[in-house]
């Protein structure tokens, strides 16, 4: 009796595991049949970055800009204003629209914007049987399909990382001139306090947020079922596990840079 | 093939009748019409609790844990690593609990209205609520909102139990730069009960557009199994949008002129 309870109370655990288990295989197939010789996505890989950079440019710039300028730039420097210190802004905004900011929206938009399209567009074809019709005709869906937009996201989350650090400073900069504040603090502190390695982490680490949430979009679209219903709570699993493994890996990665590169806290 | 301009394309389109659907359904609540379906909106909020309240406080908690290392690094790189306390109290109440509540009630909640209201469209159930003569409007979209008003703020509240001792395990207990008094000293000196209802009016209005948008999309799915599966993904880049902005507009409007620290005469 408590061993049927037991079991009944940890199936769901055990279905996320087994999740997850399946979501390793197809990061592993995917890796592999990316770089094992016939190489017939070229085409569908132009294609799909188009198609993610069509979509997500401007939800990112207005997304970056309002987050950035509500977030660190008015609180911070309602405060800094307040100790007389509006030139530091330059340096908070090192560590929150680089390491921190960036690559977070960076990946949510990616992952409502892209992963959301993806999702339902592989969905469908699952649902209208595309995808057994593709294996019947000798097509590999995970090569054909899942592979360019796997390539795809990885790619276009660490350029479009670099767009939002860019429309992050912006704000920044409007939230100073909105004190009335020089520039010149400003950027003397964030470039004092800038280092190589919170550019090139902040990009690596938005690469791989593309690659969970290309992972997770293509698995939970192609294996949709259940008619009308079964594609939208599709992409609604989609979005939400993706939101969940970005924000849980983001916290897991900057916890191990922070604590192993010491020259991010020097005091400068 | 989609062009460059076709996103703020389609939004100024429907803009519109986002915003005429929402007052519509909000009019029906406030005109006090959904109270002849409460029990369906006590059942919606049910839901709620059941189905999403666990995600939404595992995603406070990550949230939580970023906050208080990101403010704790950043407070020993300007030389100041016992005042950790005031980015997190900033950073927990004011900004993050907000984005952290609309992100994930964006993806669990207004995306699973899209896809549930879009299924009863696309296999005619709301013709059928209309012949029956039950407003579709009010007993699916007035009902949700009504569920969401009465089940999130508290919701909400929880949340901000578990994003401060997320903060405070990740400040006191990872980073160890500051003791657990100096930390907690700083922390509660940096926030006010007027704090607190700010940040619930953000994150109400936030929920509140989340829910309308949801249901606007689900409730004009066309185009079969496809059609569901679009509209779930365009509810979601709208939802993502407005969070931001709505948090950027609440933050201009109760902390842009006066900071509310407890600095200087």
């Amino acid at each position: 009796m408590a061993g049927q309870a037991l079991t009944r109370g940890l199936l769901p655990v055990k279905n996320a595991f087994e999740e997850v288990g399946v979501m390793m295989i197809l990061t592993v197939k995917t890796l592999i049949s990316a770089v094992r010789p016939p190489y017939p996505y070229g085409e569908e890989l132009v294609w799909q970055f188009l198609f993610v950079l069509k979509l997500s440019w401007f939800p990112l710039v207005i997304s970056t800009f309002a987050l950035n300028f509500g977030a660190p730039g008015l609180q911070a420097a309602g405060i800094l204003s307040l100790i007389g210190g509006l030139d530091r802004l330059g340096g908070f905004f090192v560590v929150i629209a680089i390491r921190w900011i960036g690559p977070i929206v960076t990946a949510v938009v990616v992952a409502g914007v892209a992963g959301t399209a993806i999702t339902a567009d592989l969905g469908a074809r699952k649902i209208r049987e595309e995808l057994d019709a593709l294996q019947v005709l000798g097509v590999d869906p995970v090569k054909n399909l899942v592979v360019p937009r796997f390539l795809a996201l990885i790619v276009i989350t660490g350029l479009l990382d670099l767009f939002a650090i860019v429309t992050g400073l912006t704000a920044g900069i409007a939230a100073e001139l909105l004190y009335h504040q020089s520039l010149g603090g400003f950027f003397a502190t964030l470039f004092s306090n800038a280092t190589i390695t919170d550019l090139w982490s902040s990009v690596m680490v938005c690469t791989m947020f593309g690659a969970i949430v290309a992972v997770v979009c293509s698995y939970k679209g192609m294996s949709a079922s259940g008619g009308a219903a079964g594609v939208g709570r599709a992409v609604n699993q989609a979005v939400v596990i993706s939101l969940v493994a970005v924000f849980f890996f983001q916290f897991v990665v900057s916890s191990v840079l922070l604590a192993t590169n010491p020259e991010l806290q020097a005091v400068r | 093939m989609i062009g460059w301009l076709d996103v703020p394309r389609s939004w100024l389109n429907s803009f519109g009748e986002i915003a005429s659907f929402g007052l519509k359904v909000a009019g029906q609540v406030y005109s006090g019409r959904v109270f002849k379906f409460f029990g369906e909106g006590l059942r919606q909020a049910g839901i709620l609790i059941f189905g999403s309240a666990l995600i939404i406080f595992a995603f406070c908690f990550i949230l939580g844990l970023q906050c208080g290392l990101q403010g704790a690094y950043f407070n020993r790189s300007i030389g100041a690593p016992s005042l950790a306390g005031l980015f997190s109290a900033y950073c927990d109440l004011r900004e993050g609990l907000p984005y952290a509540f609309g992100y994930i009630l964006a993806a669990k909640v207004g995306t699973g209205i899209v896809a549930e209201l879009g299924a009863m469209r696309i296999s005619d159930e709301i013709d059928a609520l209309e012949v029956m003569g039950i407003q579709p409007v009010t007993f699916l979209c007035a009902t949700r909102l009504l569920g969401a008003w009465i089940a999130l703020p508290f919701l909400y509240l929880i949340g901000i139990v578990i994003i401060y001792a997320a903060s405070y395990l990740s400040v006191v207990n990872q980073v160890g730069d500051v003791s657990s008094g100096g930390y907690l000293l700083i922390f509660w000196m940096y926030q006010s009960p007027p704090d607190l209802i700010f940040s619930l009016i953000k994150g109400m209005v936030m929920a509140t557009v989340i829910v309308l948008v949801g249901c606007y999309y689900g409730y004009t799915a066309s185009g079969g199994p496809v059609g569901v599966g679009t509209a779930t993904a365009k509810s979601m880049v709208f939802n993502i949008v407005a969070v931001h902005i709505l948090g950027m507009l609440g933050t201009l409007i109760f902390w842009g002129s006066n900071p509310r620290a407890p600095i200087g005469g």
